[in-house]
C-alpha cells in the first residue's frame, strides 16, 4: 500500500496529538477525504495502513459522520441548512433553487440537505466548502453559484464572518 | 491475577427473596429466584453489557426511572419488580419497536422453533402491533462469507455480531456502517467475512438474520435432536453439541463449558462435518489387492491383518492418533506388546523422551489449566501456534491480555536452549508477576536437541516457581487431539499405562521409521494416524519406511497419502460423532464422547476391530462394548482409579483436581 | 451586565493582544498565582453556575465529583453545539477564542486535570480554525503547556474536529468519538468523572460554561450568584431565531419573562404574525403557547412550564406555519441523528417520521395521534440516551397542545386523498380548525417537504451489497 507522503505525514502528525493514536481517526478521514475526494475504499485502506486499524472500522467510523461522504461527490460541498429556523426562513424553497442551478454539473457541486449548522442567526443559510452565508434568497443563488466556480470568496457582504453579535448592548 | 471473589447477598425480586452473588448483573441474579428477564443484546461471554436492546428493563425500588438489568450489579437489599405494569408496558413496547422492521417469515426462517425473537415475543410482547408503515428492505439474502448468509431485514441490530468480531476474536472485520434507523452489519467494502472463528456470530445471533450456509433449510428445531460430544478434531477438544436428524450430523454448536472452550467453537471444528459424514468416507474393510484397494469383507480383512501381524510379531510397529481414544490406544497397547509382543508403538510424533521426563513435564503440581491462561500475569507461547495447533486457546489468551492485562510472549526452543536468552526469558515473565502460564508444544521436544529442550523447561519452570505457585503452570499442546490421553494409556515406547515402566524400550515413532527402513520391523499398524499427511512428520523418511513395510494396516475415515498407497488392509474408522469413549484435554480433563450417529455403512467401532485381532493373535482383551472398553481403562491407569464414566458427565473430570480433592478427602 | 458579550465586537477580540488589552488572561493570573486549586473550586461552587449545554447541572459539583489522585484526568469541552436553534457557542469561540482558552486553563487547574481537548462540530470550520490560532498564541504565551506562569499546573490542549454528527454533543457519545469511535452513546453508570475518555475520571463542559469561569474567578463566585435568580444564576446566552425580525445571541440575566427575550430583545414574530408555539430550549424541548410567555426564563421556571432551558435557544414558530409540518421536521431531525444503539430511539424516532408522513399523504385517522402519543410515551425513559426523550417529548407536547390541528389536518389530507373523513362527526374543535385551515393558510407549506437525509431507508447503499458503484 503507497500512502501519498503528504497524507502519511499529515495522519502521523494527528496521532501524535493523542494518548490513544485511534482518536485520530476523524481527523485522518477528513484529510483522505480532501485527497481522494471521498472515502473511498482507496482513502479508506490508506488511512487504516497509517493508523494500523482494519479498514471496516474505518469505514464504519466513516459512515458514522455527515461531514464523511461514502460515494464521489462535487468538489464543493454546499449544505443548505434545512432545520426547523432556516425552513421557517424558507430554507426549503433555497434548497430547490441551488439543487435546480446546480443538477447539470454534480462534478462541481455536492449539494446536501444539512441538519442544523448553528447559524440560525442567519437563516436561511448555505455552508459552502465551509464558509457560512446568510441570510440567502432565492435571487442570491445565481450569484452565490458564480463566486464558487471562480472561486472568489463567496458572497462576501453576507459571510457570516462579518456579522456583528445581534445583542444592541453586546460591548465593542 | 486475582480471580474474581464472590460474596452473596440477598435481594428481593417479584416480592421473592433471593441469594445472589454479588454485583452479578440482575438478569443473572434474577435466574436465582427462577425469574426471568428477557435480553437480547445481553451477552456476558462478549464482555461488558452494553444495554442497546433495552429488553431487560426493570424497575427498582429507589430509582425513578426503569434500570436494564443486563448492566445493574445486584446489591443487598436491592428490592426489583419484573412484573410490575410500569416494566411490562416497557417489555411490550420494545417488542413492538423490534419487530418494526423485523419481517415476521418466521415459517420459512432456520431460526424459528429455536428464536430468542419469537420466544420473547411470545412471552412478553403484547401480542398485536400496531405499525402499518412499510417495512425497511434489502437484498437477501446474501453471503457473508462461504459458510454464512446473511439476511439484513431480520437483523434487530443487537450488536453481539459485532461486538464478537471485535472484541472477542479481535479481527475487526465485521461492523455497522450508517447509522440509526439505516444501520446495518457488513464488512469492508463488502468483502467476505473471512475468519477463524466467524461462525460463532451464527450462535450469537437472536434472529435469523446470520444463518449458516450449509445448515439453511435442511431441518427444523423440531425434526432433530441433539447430542452432546467433544470435538476432536485438535487437541482443544471443544465441547460440542451435535444436532442431528435421521441419523446425520446436521449442524455443530458451540456446547459452553467455560474450562474447555469458554463457550465458543472454531470454524474448522463448526463447519468440518459435512466432510465427516459425506462421500468420501471408508465405510467398509478394504485389502490392497493387485495394487488396488478393494472393498472386502470385516473377516476376510480381519484375516488378512491377523495374518499379516501374526507374520510380523514382535517386528512390528504402530501409530496411534487423530481422533483415536484413550481406550483405543490402551487396546492397541495391549494388542502390541501382549498379542505381538512388541513393544514399537508411540503416540507422540516428536519421538520419545526418556521416562522421567514424561514424569516430570506431567508432574500434577506442575499443570496448568485452560482458565489460568485468562488469569496468569503472564503467558509464554513456546514453539505452537495456537491459532493453528488449538484455536479456541487463541482467544482464550486474547481474553487475557484485553480483560486482565495478561502479558503474551512468544519464544521458540532456541532461545530456550541458550543460557543468556533464558534467563532473559524468564526475566521478562516475571516482570509482569508470579502467576505464569507456559504453553507450549510437542514440536519443542523433536529432534536432537528435544531431550535437552525439555530439560531446559523444566529448568524454567523451577526458575519460575511454577509448581509452587496458584494458578502458574506449564501446559502442552500435543501433535494429536488425544496426545496426552494416549501416552497416559501407554501409548510409549518406554512405558505403559500411567507411565509405569514395562519391559523392555520399544523403539519411537522416528525409530520405527528407522527399523521399517533398515528391515528390522516389517508391519506398521496405523491407527488413525498416516504419516504422509500431516506437517509434523517427516514424510520423505516415513515414505521410504512404508514402500518397505509389508503389512501396513490401518484404522481411516479417509484415503489420504499414505493409506492409499501403501496400506495393504484399511479398517473404515470412525468419526468423532460416532465414537463412545474417552480422551484426555491437554490440561489433563478427561472428557467423554458419545456416539450421536449411527456408524455409516460397514463401519464398525475401532475397540472392536482391536479386541477381535487380538483374540485372532491368542489374547482376549474381555472387550464387550465400549463401557467395559473405558472401565478396562480406567483400571489400567493408577491415576484413573475410581473415575466412570458418570463422573466423567458432560464437563468432563479434571485429574489434576480430582487427585487434589482425593488427597484432601 | 455583560460578562461574555462585554466586549465582543471589540476588533480584533480574538487575537491575544487585543484579548490582553481588555483583561484577558488576568483571571488566569490570578487563579493560578493567588489561589489553590480548592479556592477556585470553591468559587465556582459559589457561583451556583448551571452548565450552559442543556442539562444544566451545577458546574462547581461536576469539578468536584472528580477523583483526587495522580491518574490521567482530562477536562473536555464540548463545543458540539448541535441542538436545533443554538449558535451562542459558536459566536464566542469565533469572536473571543482566549476567553475560552483562559476558562478551560482555571477548570483544569481545579479539577487537576493534566490533559484537554475542544471537541467542537467539523461543520464549526471558522471557531474552529479561530481556535487554532488562538491556541498558539496562547502556547507562546505559556497559558498553555507545561508549569503555566510558574504555578506547577501544566496542561495540553488539542483541538478536535468532529466530522457531524448531533449525537456527538451527548457527553459519552462526545467520548466514543474523540477516541476515534462511532458516536455511540455509553452506558451509564460509569459516569465520566470516574471513566470517562480512556476510562480515566475527565470533565466535561460546554463552551459557554466554561467561557464563564474567567469572569467568576474576576468578580468571585458570590457576586456572580447574585446575577440572575436563586437556583438559575448568572448571566446566559440565548440564542434565538425562527419567525423572529431580530435573531441573534443576546445576553441576559437568567429569570427575565421570555417575553421581554422573544418580543424585546428579537422584536417578536413579523407584522402580522402571532406566534403559534415556541421551543424555549431548543428542539429538544417541549414546545410552549403563547400563554406562557410570561413565565420567566430560568431553569427551574421553564421547568415548571413543562419545558426546559435546556441550551438557551428559543425558536419561535408563528402561526404560518402547520404543526404537522413543524412535528415532521423535529422528527425527521432526530430519526437522521439517532446513533441507532438502543432500540426505542432508533425504531420509534423512524416509526414517528413514518406516522407522520401517513397523516401528511392522507391515510391517517385521527386513532393514528393517539399510537404516535403513545410511541413517544414508550421512548421517554427508555432510551440509552436522552436523545430519544429529545424527540419524544417535543412531538408528545405538540400532540398534546395541538391535537385539533392534527385532526383537522388529517381530515384535510384525507379529503384531498379522496378519501373522505375519518368520522362521521368530527369534533367541533377539529371542524374549526380544518375551517381556519383552510381558510387562512397559505397552500401546504413546504417546511416538511425536505429534510436532510430524508431518504428511505432500505434505498441506500450497501443494501444490494454493490454499493461501492463509483469506485
Amino acid at each position: 500500500m503507497t500512502v501519498p507522503a503528504e497524507l502519511r505525514a499529515e495522519i502521523e502528525a494527528h496521532m501524535a496529538n493523542y494518548p490513544d493514536s485511534r482518536s485520530a481517526a476523524l481527523p485522518a478521514l477528513a484529510a483522505a477525504q480532501r485527497v481522494h475526494g471521498w472515502c473511498s475504499p482507496e482513502a479508506i485502506d490508506q488511512v487504516a495502513c497509517v493508523m494500523r486499524v482494519t479498514p471496516a472500522y474505518l469505514e464504519s467510523v466513516a459512515s458514522f459522520y455527515d461531514m464523511l461522504e461514502n460515494s464521489p461527490v462535487g468538489r464543493h460541498s454546499m449544505y443548505v441548512c434545512t432545520n426547523i429556523s432556516c425552513s421557517l426562513c424558507g430554507a426549503d424553497a433555497l434548497l430547490e433553487a441551488v439543487q435546480d442551478a446546480t443538477k447539470d454539473d454534480p462534478d462541481e457541486f455536492n449539494v446536501r440537505a444539512f441538519e442544523c449548522l448553528g447559524a440560525c442567526d442567519i437563516a436561511p443559510m448555505v455552508s459552502v466548502d465551509g464558509v457560512y452565508v446568510g441570510p440567502l434568497a432565492v435571487a442570491d443563488v445565481p450569484r452565490l453559484l458564480d463566486d464558487v466556480r471562480a472561486g472568489r470568496p463567496v458572497l462576501p457582504e453576507k459571510q457570516l464572518a462579518r456579522r456583528r453579535v445581534a445583542d444592541p448592548e453586546a460591548g465593542t | 491475577m486475582p480471580r474474581p471473589e464472590q460474596r452473596t447477598i440477598t435481594f428481593t425480586i417479584d416480592g421473592l427473596e433471593v441469594q445472589a452473588p454479588e454485583n452479578s448483573m440482575l438478569v443473572d441474579a434474577a435466574k436465582h429466584g427462577d425469574v426471568e428477564i428477557p435480553v437480547f443484546c445481553y451477552e456476558p461471554k462478549l464482555g461488558n453489557p452494553v444495554g442497546a436492546c433495552r429488553m431487560c428493563l426493570v424497575e427498582i425500588e429507589g430509582i425513578p426511572k426503569l434500570q436494564t438489568g443486563c448492566s445493574t450489579p445486584v446489591k443487598d437489599g436491592m428490592v426489583v419488580h419484573t412484573q410490575s405494569d410500569r416494566v411490562k408496558i416497557a417489555q411490550q413496547s420494545i417488542v413492538e419497536f423490534l419487530l418494526i422492521n423485523h419481517p415476521l417469515d418466521c415459517p420459512v426462517c432456520d431460526k424459528g422453533g429455536e428464536c430468542p425473537l419469537q420466544d420473547i415475543t411470545f412471552g412478553w410482547g403484547s401480542g398485536v402491533s400496531r405499525f402499518i408503515e412499510p417495512k425497511r428492505h434489502f437484498v437477501k439474502p446474501l453471503e457473508l462469507s462461504p459458510t454464512i448468509a446473511i439476511d439484513r431485514e431480520r437483523c434487530i441490530l443487537c450488536y453481539r455480531c459485532v461486538r464478537f468480531s471485535q472484541e472477542i476474536a479481535e479481527d475487526y472485520q465485521l461492523v455497522l456502517l450508517e447509522r440509526g434507523a439505516h444501520s446495518y452489519v457488513a464488512t469492508f467494502d463488502g468483502h467476505p467475512y473471512e475468519a477463524p472463528f466467524s461462525g460463532n456470530i451464527v450462535e450469537l445471533c437472536p434472529v435469523g438474520a446470520l444463518t449458516s450456509r450449509a445448515y439453511r433449510f435442511r431441518a427444523r428445531p423440531w425434526d432433530v435432536e441433539d447430542a452432546g460430544s467433544v470435538c476432536t478434531l485438535c487437541p482443544s477438544q471443544c465441547n460440542v453439541s451435535l444436532t442431528v436428524r435421521d441419523e446425520r450430523v446436521m449442524r455443530v454448536l458451540a456446547r459452553d463449558n467455560p474450562e474447555v472452550d469458554d463457550g465458543w467453537l472454531c470454524d474448522r471444528g463448526r463447519f468440518a462435518y459435512p466432510r465427516l459424514g459425506g462421500q468420501e468416507r471408508v465405510t467398509e474393510p478394504l485389502i490392497r489387492d493387485g495394487g488396488e484397494l478393494r472393498p472386502v469383507s470385516w473377516e476376510r480383512a480381519l484375516e488378512e491383518a491377523a495374518t499379516g501381524l501374526g507374520r510380523a510379531g514382535k517386528s512390528t510397529g504402530a501409530l496411534a492418533g487423530g481422533q483415536a481414544t484413550g481406550e483405543e490406544g490402551l487396546l492397541l497397547a495391549r494388542l502390541m506388546r501382549e498379542g505381538l509382543g512388541s513393544p514399537h508403538l508411540d503416540s507422540r510424533v516428536a519421538g520419545a523422551l526418556p521416562l522421567e521426563l514424561h514424569r516430570a513435564l506431567g508432574d500434577p503440581s506442575l499443570q496448568a489449566k485452560v482458565s489460568d491462561l485468562e488469569f496468569a500475569h503472564a503467558v509464554l507461547v513456546l514453539d505452537t501456534e495456537p491459532i493453528e495447533d488449538a484455536p479456541i486457546l487463541d482467544l482464550r489468551l486474547r481474553k487475557g491480555v484485553r480483560r486482565h492485562g495478561m502479558k503474551l510472549l512468544r519464544a521458540s526452543s532456541h532461545q530456550l536452549l541458550g543460557e543468556e536468552s533464558a534467563r532473559e526469558l524468564a526475566r521478562e515473565l516475571t516482570a509482569a508477576g508470579e502467576e505464569i502460564v507456559v504453553l507450549w508444544g510437542e514440536r519443542l521436544t523433536a529432534g536432537p536437541d528435544g531431550e535437552r529442550a525439555a530439560r531446559a523447561l523444566l529448568d524454567l519452570a523451577a526458575t519460575l516457581s511454577l509448581a509452587e505457585t496458584k494458578g502458574a503452570g506449564l501446559l502442552e499442546i500435543p501433535a494429536h487431539a488425544n496426545g496426552r490421553g494416549l501416552r497416559e494409556a501407554g501409548v510409549l515406547p518406554n512405558s505403559g499405562p500411567g507411565f509405569e515402566v514395562v519391559g523392555e524400550d520399544g523403539l519411537d515413532a522416528p525409530g520405527i521409521a528407522a527399523g521399517l527402513i533398515d528391515g528390522e520391523l516389517s508391519a506398521l499398524y496405523l491407527l488413525g494416524v498416516d504419516p504422509l499427511a500431516g506437517s509434523d512428520w517427516d514424510s520423505a523418511r516415513w515414505e521410504r519406511a512404508l514402500e518397505r513395510a509389508s503389512t501396513v494396516v490401518a484404522h481411516a475415515a479417509f484415503l489420504t497419502e499414505g493409506v492409499r498407497t501403501h496400506a495393504t488392509v484399511v479398517f473404515p474408522a470412525q468419526a468423532y460423532p460416532e465414537k463412545e469413549g474417552t480422551v484426555v484435554h491437554p490440561d489433563g480433563r478427561i472428557q467423554r464422547l458419545r456416539q450421536a450417529v449411527a456408524h455409516p455403512g460397514a463401519t464398525r467401532a475401532e475397540w472392536w476391530i482391536l479386541a477381535d485381532l487380538a483374540r485372532r493373535v491368542g489374547i482376549d482383551l474381555e472387550v464387550l462394548n465400549g463401557a467395559v472398553a473405558s472401565r478396562l481403562l480406567f483400571e489400567a491407569v493408577p491415576f484413573y482409579a475410581g473415575l466412570t464414566l458418570e463422573e466423567i458427565g458432560g464437563k468432563g473430570v479434571r485429574l489434576e483436581d480430582r487427585r487434589a480433592t482425593v488427597a484432601h478427602s | 451586565m455583560k460578562l461574555l458579550f462585554k466586549d465582543i465586537d471589540e476588533p480584533g477580540l480574538c487575537t491575544l493582544e487585543v484579548y490582553e488589552r481588555r483583561g484577558g488572561y488576568d483571571s488566569l493570573r490570578k487563579a493560578l498565582g493567588e489561589m489553590s486549586p480548592e479556592e477556585v473550586l470553591h468559587e465556582l461552587e459559589a457561583s451556583a453556575l448551571r452548565g450552559r449545554g442543556g442539562a444544566g447541572f451545577q458546574m462547581g459539583k461536576k469539578v468536584s465529583f472528580l477523583p483526587k489522585g495522580s491518574m490521567d484526568k482530562y477536562l473536555v469541552c464540548n463545543a458540539d453545539e448541535s441542538e436545533p436553534g443554538t449558535f451562542k457557542d459558536r459566536e464566542l469561540m469565533q469572536k473571543t477564542p482566549h476567553m475560552l482558552i483562559e476558562g478551560i486553563v482555571i477548570a483544569s487547574y481545579a479539577a487537576g486535570t493534566t490533559r484537554s481537548f475542544i471537541y467542537i462540530r467539523g461543520e464549526y470550520a471558522l471557531p474552529a480554525d479561530v481556535l487554532d490560532a488562538a491556541l498558539a498564541e496562547a502556547r507562546e504565551a505559556g497559558y498553555i503547556g507545561e508549569d503555566i506562569l510558574g504555578s506547577g499546573h501544566s496542561l495540553s490542549l488539542v483541538v478536535h474536529r468532529g466530522a457531524g454528527a448531533y449525537i456527538c454533543g451527548e457527553e459519552t457519545g462526545l467520548l466514543d468519538s474523540l477516541e476515534g469511535k462511532r458516536g455511540n452513546p455509553r452506558l451509564k453508570p460509569p459516569f465520566p468523572a470516574n471513566q470517562g475518555l480512556y476510562q480515566g475520571p475527565t470533565l466535561i463542559n460546554n463552551v459557554e460554561t466554561l467561557s464563564t469561569v474567567p469572569a467568576i474567578v474576576r468578580i468571585g463566585g458570590a457576586e456572580y450568584a447574585k446575577l440572575g435568580v436563586e437556583t438559575s444564576t448568572g448571566t446566559k446566552l440565548v440564542s434565538i431565531s425562527g419567525n423572529v425580525r431580530r435573531p441573534g445571541n443576546y445576553e441576559i440575566e437568567l429569570g427575565i419573562p421570555s417575553r421581554e427575550i422573544i418580543y424585546g430583545l428579537a422584536g417578536g414574530p413579523p407584522e402580522g404574525r402571532e406566534i403559534k408555539c415556541w421551543f424555549p430550549g431548543g428542539s429538544s424541548a417541549p414546545v410552549l403557547t403563547p400563554e406562557d410567555l410570561d413565565v420567566p426564563y430560568d431553569f427551574d421556571s421553564l421547568g415548571k412550564a413543562g419545558s426546559m432551558l435546556g441550551s438557551g435557544a428559543i425558536i419561535v414558530v408563528d402561526d404560518s406555519t402547520p404543526i404537522v409540518d413543524l412535528a415532521m421536521k423535529v422528527a425527521k431531525f432526530y430519526r437522521h441523528e439517532s446513533c441507532g444503539k438502543c432500540t426505542p430511539c432508533r425504531e420509534g424516532t423512524n416509526w414517528t417520521v413514518k406516522m407522520l408522513e401517513r397523516i401528511d399523504s392522507g391515510e391517517a385517522t385521527p386513532m393514528d395521534l393517539d399510537i404516535m402519543a403513545s410511541v413517544q410515551e414508550h421512548i421517554i425513559g427508555n432510551c440509552l440516551c436522552v436523545l430519544g426523550d429529545a424527540m419524544a417529548m417535543p412531538i408528545g407536547s405538540m400532540i398534546a397542545k395541538f391535537r385539533p390541528e392534527f385532526e383537522a389536518h388529517i381530515e384535510a389530507a384525507r379529503g384531498r386523498n379522496g378519501l373522505g373523513a375519518s368520522t362521521p362527526i368530527a369534533s367541533d374543535a377539529a371542524l374549526a380548525a380544518q375551517g381556519a385551515l383552510e381558510s387562512e393558510l397559505p397552500p401546504r407549506g413546504e417546511l416538511a417537504a425536505h429534510g436532510a437525509g430524508d431518504q428511505a431507508p432500505g434505498e441506500h447503499r450497501g443494501a444490494a451489497g454493490t454499493h461501492r458503484g463509483g469506485a
